[in-house]
């Protein structure tokens, strides 16, 4: 009976190691590669076309282009994807755990090799957006006075922050879809409906204490104190909270 | 010699009030085909989810490859379980299944799975969710072989599979499974068909195991005796009777026994006709009601 | 393959019938344990079940190595076995079924050689 084992063991494919149970999860996930990459580039590549029409159609009619780009600043075209990558999120777990349950795949491996998926794209885009902000300041908004990309809070305080701004929310949203799907996965319809109420009460419970004892100044000062960096980390520790939450749920989690 | 490969002990499963598997007990030894065999809802699926890691077990004891198998990667990485509803995420084509497939069994073997779906005719680059139910079925069935996993399990493989289809299946089973021994657990209402692949029973039914026998032994072993009322149940008198059904004077009675040649005689003095009960009919009368009123087999046999 | 007995008895059976009728000689080579599952269907734990039958019973034989092949007087004891059994398997039934179509014995004898003229 021992022979049977080492026959197995020599007929390895390629060794197992930990990481290589985690890694495959994130190769599974990068299969069909449109899910994290193709689609959210072609939502921010779709967002970017339209500013470029509209920026024409504007130069064109012969606008003020310094107060078209004062304009611009206010639209969330950049943020275009993070929406999309909510839905991302909700099926890495919703549809691709049942799947790799069944390819004898642990939660946890799952989990961790999600994470890790998660991680690579956000530091991908965050790297690919921060760059694409310099790229349009550095042409002068391609050379038509757009500003998509250097809009919102970007391109005020440099590459690192427009980068680790973006690497925090790209983490945010990704963790919520997914840490809510297994929440899903865990307690069914009943848990997503205590976890949606609850999530409603306690923001309610906050807002009152809030009123109540007349701390709003407080809280919009502080927030002021922090600055757009000490919001985002803020962002991230909320991220790493679903990260973190989702590994517990998921453990004992049954796909349909 | 042989190697246990699953102890179950008092393995319980419930969903609310509902027990969909009360405390069974039984053991899976290693290469072995095991047929495991039951009505719809019987808890055949169950009992696969939870030799498999996909649920937990709400009480008893289990034991796969010498541990509990939800979570713990050295169990699964030997376990390949093809589900009846597998869901793939959607943007899936069976080309995507498959280059994932070596990431996960170690014992994939490409040249065979190539060669399966050239025999299932398996369009390999459209969407799973556009493909239809037999070819569904068929992607399942070409991991469930390629994978060779050291302890597979094939829940309700056929569905949607022509017989064609279904003949190509048992015939790769048994020639892969005679090159590369392994445990193999086939779940199916289709018993007839697959009655002699089988080299063990477990027949189930509302959560309780109603027989763990060889497929050899259970063969033969009951026998249905048809004939005038009087006669028939003076010659099952004494016998364990599974089944009976009499219209007006005549009676047709099955027996859990294999009968002897004197019995034989004695049946043909009697003037009794003997007639032998196939696997699906034994099953039919342990669990009740008949299988072939079952609408999905239907499905299956149209 | 027929319901009613274990399939490795009709798989040693068959095995029988072949050797009596001639078709595999004393000596000659019989197929593997996997050759009788594949062409039979059946699961080779049964095909290997019905073969060491056969082995038991000393019609075939192991060597090592190459295979499975039918024993030096196999065909004769085989010959042996089923006439000892021909009285109960064959004769007993027809008698039964004879008297209940009211055949005596004498009538029984002309009709089993009439239909040995016409077959």
């Amino acid at each position: 009976m021992t022979a049977v084992i080492e026959q197995q063991t020599m007929n390895r494919t390629e060794p197992r190691t930990r990481f290589n149970e985690v890694w495959r999860v994130v190769r599974l996930h990068a299969v069909t590669p449109s899910v994290f990459f193709g689609i959210p580039w072609i939502i921010l590549g779709g967002a970017w076309a339209v500013s470029m029409i509209v920026g024409i159609i504007i130069t064109g009619a012969s606008a003020d282009v310094a107060e078209m780009g004062e304009g611009m600043r206010y639209s969330w075209a950049v943020l275009s994807p993070q929406w999309y990558l909510v839905a991302v999120g909700v099926q890495a777990i919703g549809m691709t755990l049942s799947f790799a349950l069944g390819f004898g795949a642990t939660r946890r491996d799952f989990w961790l090799g999600t994470s890790l998926m998660f991680g690579i794209v956000s530091l991908l885009n965050a790297v690919a957006i921060a760059t694409l902000v310099q790229l349009e300041k550095a042409t002068g908004g391609w050379w038509i006075g757009i500003s998509m990309f250097d809009a919102l809070w970007y391109g005020q305080n440099g590459w690192l922050v427009d980068f680790y701004t973006t690497l925090a929310l790209q983490l945010l949203v990704l963790f919520i879809g997914a840490s809510i799907t297994t929440v899903y996965l865990r307690w069914r319809m009943r848990g997503m409906m205590i976890l949606i109420f609850g999530a409603i009460a306690l923001m309610l419970a906050a807002v009152a204490l809030a009123t109540f004892t007349e701390s709003w100044p407080t809280i919009v000062e502080w927030l002021g104190g922090i600055g757009i960096v000490g919001m985002f980390t803020v962002v991230l520790g909320l991220a790493a909270f679903f990260a973190i939450g989702g590994y517990f749920v998921i453990r004992r989690a049954t796909p349909r | 010699m042989t190697r246990t490969v699953v102890r179950a002990g008092g393995l319980t499963k419930r969903y609310g009030t509902f027990t969909a598997v009360d405390a069974v007990d039984f053991t899976l030894e290693e290469n072995r085909i095991y047929g495991l065999l039951g009505r719809n809802g019987a808890g055949k699926t169950t009992v696969m989810q939870m030799l498999t890691g996909q649920i937990f077990p709400d009480g008893g004891t289990l034991d796969v490859f010498g541990r509990e198998p939800a979570e713990h990667a050295d169990v699964l990485r030997r376990i390949c379980f093809i589900a009846e509803s597998q869901r793939y995420p959607d943007s899936f084509k069976p080309s995507h299944v498959f280059t994932a497939a070596p990431w996960f069994f170690e014992h994939w073997d490409a040249e065979f799975a190539e060669r399966l779906v050239h025999d299932f005719r398996l369009p390999l680059n459209r969407y799973v969710k556009k493909l239809s139910r037999g070819q569904l079925s068929a992607v399942g069935v070409i991991v469930g072989l390629a994978s060779r996993a050291p302890l597979t399990f094939f829940d309700e493989p056929y569905l949607g599979l022509d017989a064609v289809a279904r003949h190509i299946f048992y015939d790769r089973l048994l020639e892969d499974y005679a090159e590369h021994p392994r445990t193999i657990v086939l779940s199916t209402h289709l018993i007839d068909e697959v009655a002699n692949l089988l080299e063990h029973l477990l027949v189930i039914d509302q959560g309780r195991i109603l027989l763990d026998r060889d497929a050899d032994e259970v063969r033969g072993s009951a026998t249905t005796v048809a004939g005038g009322r009087a006669a028939v149940e003076s010659f099952v008198a004494d016998r364990a009777v599974i089944g009976r059904e009499s219209l007006g004077g005549l009676a047709s009675v099955t027996i859990d026994e294999r009968l002897g040649q004197a019995d034989r005689i004695r049946a043909a003095e009697l003037g009794l006709e003997l007639a032998p009960v196939s696997l699906q009919q034994l099953i039919v009368h342990m669990t009740g009601t008949d299988l072939r009123a079952d609408p999905t087999e239907q499905e299956v046999a149209a | 393959m027929d319901e009613s007995r274990p399939i490795f008895i009709q798989i040693a059976e068959q095995v029988e019938n072949d050797i009596i009728e001639g078709s595999l000689p004393e000596g000659s080579q019989i197929p593997s344990t996997n050759e009788f599952a594949a062409f039979l269907r059946v699961n080779p734990a049964t095909a290997l079940k019905g073969v060491n039958r056969l082995v038991d019973d000393g019609i075939v034989e192991k060597r090592r190595g190459i295979g499975m092949f039918v024993t030096q007087g196999a065909r004769a004891r085989l010959i042996e076995r089923r006439r000892a059994d021909f009285a109960t398997e064959y004769i007993r039934p027809l008698i039964i079924e004879a008297e209940k179509l009211g055949i005596d014995i004498d009538e029984l004898a002309g009709l089993l050689r009439a239909e040995r003229i016409n077959s």
